[in-house]
């Protein structure tokens, strides 16, 4: 029994028979639809007005519990989000709130309630989130009441839009044309995204999301590592969570490689998590990538914010790949989601009797038919199809390097990724005999001081300092005592290893 | 009748002269002592009245008063029995005394001597009030001797004392007993300066050739010994950080003439056993992690010196890091700056050395097996952060040597040639600590401001290497500092006068460790 069908997305859902949402985000709206006041001052008069708009939006979905249903909810009743705000300063403000809110619950009483599930479970609030799909109209009511005290609250505090420019985030709604095409097009999609960096790149002509487990082996996070930077290679972002583990490794070759990468944080900017992976973040905005959220910065992480994230995650992809996963890995509810959004789903597989990838195997047998196997990196491209503009960012016109272990035996595919990185042998010119030799050995996997000094017949201190200047050029990394090849080298290492 | 006898006692690690006047007078018989007398004192009396029985004399049915002076200077331990109950024999006339005699040791009931913790210093302080003759007991002769400019006799018994008293002559010695002399042999190594053992019955240890692999951590060791550089091993259980550092003895450069006297005293105050000769192997303490804070920085009710004191010019090695009290911990950040530890408590307060090298082991999680690979870990993500956070950013900012050590493979273990042993690598760490104390007077880990800049002599080149180091990691001045001084280690190992890029690189590598990777992933 696989964990993620209880967890949800794959549970049949009827929320397109929910009452209000779909006739207010149905459509993808092009132009900025805030309806502007036929006065003569004209232009900058609707510009202000959209822009006010737009912050009553932040104001609003900052609040912690109001999801896309509920908002829709609002914005049915009160016709803009200015109007609702205008409406939670009024005396009776939660009151009117509250009826909205009930009104569009008991629309939808005849299945769960997604907006609210999703909500409480983002509030950290199980219980309610239980008994909102559960409980019936009473407890709904009960937690829409909780809900419309508080956006009365956040309507009469304000602060929410100072803290989004403080962080110097961009705002990109559901009626502005950057918002992503394909998270548009997912069921319920967020009304609001928390962006910085790159707001193009959500809008990539291609995208991928490579997910995994946040414990993985050293073999996975190796594979994580060259998928990410072969998709980088053929040009694709690759869209991930920012956890540790397959996803840090996958985010962390595309940068490598200089390509543009998407972080989904399961929490708010101002609360990102993991702390480890702060520089990678960096990391990711400097080279032309993003890190995106839907919730308010100053969320914070939890256990319900989670799956809520690997909705987004396969929602800004074309295709899911699940590198390792165990049985009860997140990764497989994003694999989930992916199907659901009608999207493609790839899973490496591994040795039968391997805990980490258990779950990408029950997850295969689960789907026949509709999950697929990744068999090989030039594979996995070759299988997603991508209609790519060939927007490469490396050139791809270096030829196969003659000789050397790396040499691969000539294939009949001419997808990019096949065709090896720039500059390998300029790559390796440019190192001493010692490091070249260390080079081409770690590239075949990680390996300790010691394996590699055998393995390469060097003494011992020649190993040490060779290791050094390959870990100042960022081409070796060390973690507990065991050596993987990093930056470029990681990228052509897929060639040979794998 | 009034007698007076010099002797002295045990304050930190300094001896203090005792004037132990006794009162013999007519009146109720009683017994009492003044002057700031602790328990152990105290009890002095029980002892005294029957040593005096047991050795054949009589003990006075009369009224006795002790003094010891100066009154204002709190005195414990047993080093005053002698000298109250000689005076007492010569305050109820049984003995005569003649000429100036200092006496210290313990009293047993049958009338034994005992030596006492700390007969080396407080021989020496009486040597420094220019007292000429001293009776010691005969087991702690041979450490009372390494005092200069004052004449040693040694006693077996309460009678053998008094008879001394009464020759002006010098009187006869004993032999060493036996026992000293196991004790100094099984400290061995072969070598005639690894002298005796004073660390907490550590032998000699393994030799480096039985540590199988570990290239990287053997590498660190060399150098954390070398330049006295503190260094934490983090591994999994049976990676061999243990074994490691129990060769660390064998590595260890002998002591100089400077600091074998103060090991000498430290081991006389220790109380581990009779010092027979100077010490002149580095010390190398092995807590366990349950140790306690006083244990640790030393005090208790003598003000005894700790672990940190012990180790003092040699070796504190902490297995299973985070498992040691956090404030255990947190209290050697001092010691480890300043090379002493002040320790004050209601109405004494005293400074002991503690100038020693950390060493440090770990695992990298709590089930040890975090960066294995193969699911081996069974900790949960965040647990593994959280376990290297119980060791402080400030104690970790002052550990120089950082290296992971990983699981040896089983075929590794069994193929692989034998690698150096102990001699070359000894041997390489003390020329290299020879040439820093030449160029400096201290070793590297000791330098610091203008004296490290002389030392390192960097040129524009190297200068802007260092920078482009620091600016990498992120470093403040601080952290500049410790690279430049394990850089120097780095450059003395190597023979080189000045210290280059490389010696930085090498530093900057066994460093960078100390953040990032302990528990995180190395990022991008």
């Amino acid at each position: 029994m696989l964990g993620v069908q209880s967890l949800g997305p794959l549970v049949p859902r009827r929320v397109a028979e929910c009452g209000g949402p779909p006739a207010t985000f149905g459509a993808p709206a092009r132009a900025v639809p805030v309806p502007a006041p036929d006065r003569p001052s004209g232009e900058a008069a609707a510009l202000d007005l959209a822009e006010r708009e737009r912050w009553a939006w932040v104001v609003l979905l900052s609040v912690s519990g109001l999801g896309p249903v509920s908002f829709g909810a609002l914005l049915a009743a009160f016709g803009s989000a200015r109007a609702v705000l205008d409406a939670a300063t009024q005396a009776d403000g939660p009151g009117r709130l509250l009826q909205a809110l009930a009104d569009a619950a008991f629309d939808a009483d005849d299945g769960p309630d997604l907006g609210l599930f999703d909500t409480c479970a983002a509030a950290g609030n199980a219980k309610d989130a239980a008994a909102a799909g559960r409980g019936g109209p009473r407890a709904r009511q009960v937690i829409g009441k909780d809900l419309a005290v508080r956006l009365c609250e956040a309507a009469n505090g304000g602060g929410a839009a100072e803290r989004v420019r403080a962080l110097g985030l961009n705002v990109v709604t559901l009626e502005d044309a950057a918002y992503p095409d394909r998270l548009r097009q997912v069921e319920l999609p967020p009304p609001l995204l928390f962006v910085r960096g790159s707001v193009a790149a959500l809008n990539a002509r291609n995208a991928v999301a490579v997910v995994g487990t946040r414990r993985p082996t050293d073999m996975g996070r190796l594979i994580a590592g060259w998928i990410g930077s072969a998709l980088a290679r053929t040009g694709v972002v690759v869209v991930s969570g920012l956890a540790v583990g397959i996803d840090g490794a996958a985010h962390a070759a595309v940068v490598a490689e200089g390509g543009r990468t998407v972080a989904v944080l399961g929490g708010g900017h101002a609360r990102l998590f993991p702390k480890a992976h702060e520089r990678l973040a960096d990391a990711i905005v400097e080279s032309g990538g993003t890190v995106v959220s839907e919730l308010a910065p100053e969320t914070s992480p939890s256990r319900g914010t989670f799956p809520r994230r690997n909705r987004l995650v396969s929602g800004l992809s074309d295709a899911t790949v699940v590198v390792e996963a165990g049985r009860r890995s997140g990764a497989l509810i994003t694999a989930g989601w992916a199907l659901e959004q009608g999207r493609e789903c790839f899973l490496v597989p591994g040795p039968f009797d391997s805990p980490t990838s258990a779950g990408c195997h029950a997850f295969l047998r689960s789907f026949p038919g509709q999950a697929r196997v990744v068999c090989g990196v030039a594979e996995l491209i070759e299988d997603l199809e991508l209609d790519g503009d060939g927007a490469a960012i490396n050139d791809l016109a270096n030829e196969p390097q003659s000789g050397g272990p790396s040499a691969r035996p000539a294939t009949s595919r001419t997808t990019p990724a096949s065709a090896p990185s720039v500059g390998r042998a300029a790559l390796l010119a440019s190192l001493g005999p010692a490091e070249r030799a260390l080079a081409e050995e770690l590239a075949r996997g990680p390996a300790t001081a010691d394996q590699l000094a055998a393995r390469t017949a060097l003494a011992g201190a020649a190993v040490l300092s060779a290791l050094t200047l390959l870990e100042l050029r960022g081409l070796a990394r060390g973690a507990y005592g065991r050596y993987s090849p990093s930056g470029p080298l990681a990228s052509w290492s897929g060639e040979v290893g794998g | 009748m009034l007698a007076s006898l010099l002797s002295a006692t045990l304050h930190g690690l300094d001896g203090r002269p005792i004037r132990v006047e006794v009162d013999v007078a007519p009146g109720l018989p009683g017994f009492t002592i003044v002057g700031l007398a602790d328990t152990a004192l105290q009890e002095a009396r029980e002892r005294v009245r029957g040593a005096i029985r047991n050795s054949g004399y009589e003990y006075p049915p009369r009224r006795i008063t002790v003094n010891l002076a100066p009154a204002e200077l709190r005195k414990s331990g047993a080093s005053l029995d002698l000298a109250i109950a000689l005076g007492i024999l010569v305050g109820s006339e049984q003995v005569n005394a003649n000429g100036l005699w200092a006496v210290l040791g313990e009293l047993s009931l049958g009338g034994e001597l005992r030596p006492v913790p700390g007969l080396l210093p407080m021989v020496l302080a009486l040597s420094r009030r220019r007292v000429k003759r001293v009776v010691v007991p005969v087991g702690g002769l041979a450490e009372a001797r390494l005092a200069d400019g004052i004449v040693v006799v040694g006693a077996a018994t309460l009678a053998e004392a008094a008879t001394l008293l009464r020759e002006s002559r010098r009187g006869r010695t004993r032999s060493t007993p036996p026992r000293v002399e196991l004790a100094a042999d099984i400290t061995g190594n072969g070598s005639a300066d690894r002298g005796h053992v004073v660390n907490g019955g550590s032998g000699p240890g393994p030799d480096l050739a039985e540590v199988r692999g570990q290239l990287e951590a053997r590498r660190a060791l060399e150098l954390a010994l070398a330049g006295g550089h503190c260094m934490v091993m983090i591994g999994p259980p049976g990676s061999g950080k243990t074994l490691l550092a129990r060769t660390v003895p064998g590595l260890l450069p002998p002591l100089d003439d400077d600091e074998a006297r103060l090991a000498t005293v430290i081991a006389s105050v220790s109380g581990s056993g009779p010092v027979t000769d100077l010490v002149r192997t580095r010390p190398f303490r092995a807590p366990h992690h349950t140790i306690s804070y006083a244990a640790m920085v030393g005090g208790g009710p003598h003000m005894s010196p700790g672990e940190v004191t012990l180790a003092n010019d040699g070796v504190l090695f902490l297995d299973e890091l985070p498992e040691f009290d956090r404030a255990t911990l947190e209290a050697l950040r001092q010691p480890l700056e300043d090379g002493q530890v002040a320790i004050s408590r209601v109405g004494r307060a005293a400074v002991f050395p503690a100038r020693f090298q950390l060493i440090a082991a770990m695992n990298p999680c709590p089930c040890g097996h975090a960066g294995e690979g193969g699911g081996r870990c069974r900790c949960q993500p965040g647990i593994v952060e959280r376990y290297a956070g119980r060791i402080s950013g400030p104690l970790r900012d002052r550990m120089d040597l950082w290296v992971h050590m990983p699981r040896v493979e089983p075929a590794e273990y069994v193929r692989s040639a034998a690698p150096e042993g102990s001699v070359g690598v000894a041997g390489r760490i003390a020329a290299s600590r020879r040439r820093q104390i030449h160029r400096s007077g201290h070793p590297n880990s000791r330098l610091s401001g203008r004296a490290l800049r002389a030392a390192c002599a960097l040129g524009p080149a190297e200068q802007a290497h260092a920078i482009r180091l620091a600016e990498l990691e992120g470093w403040s001045a601080r952290g500049i500092e410790r690279l430049l001084r394990v850089a120097r280690t780095a450059a003395d190992l190597a023979g080189a006068d000045a210290v280059d890029g490389s010696h930085m690189d090498e530093a900057a590598r066994f460093r960078s460790a100390s953040g990032a990777r302990i528990g995180y992933e190395a990022v991008g």
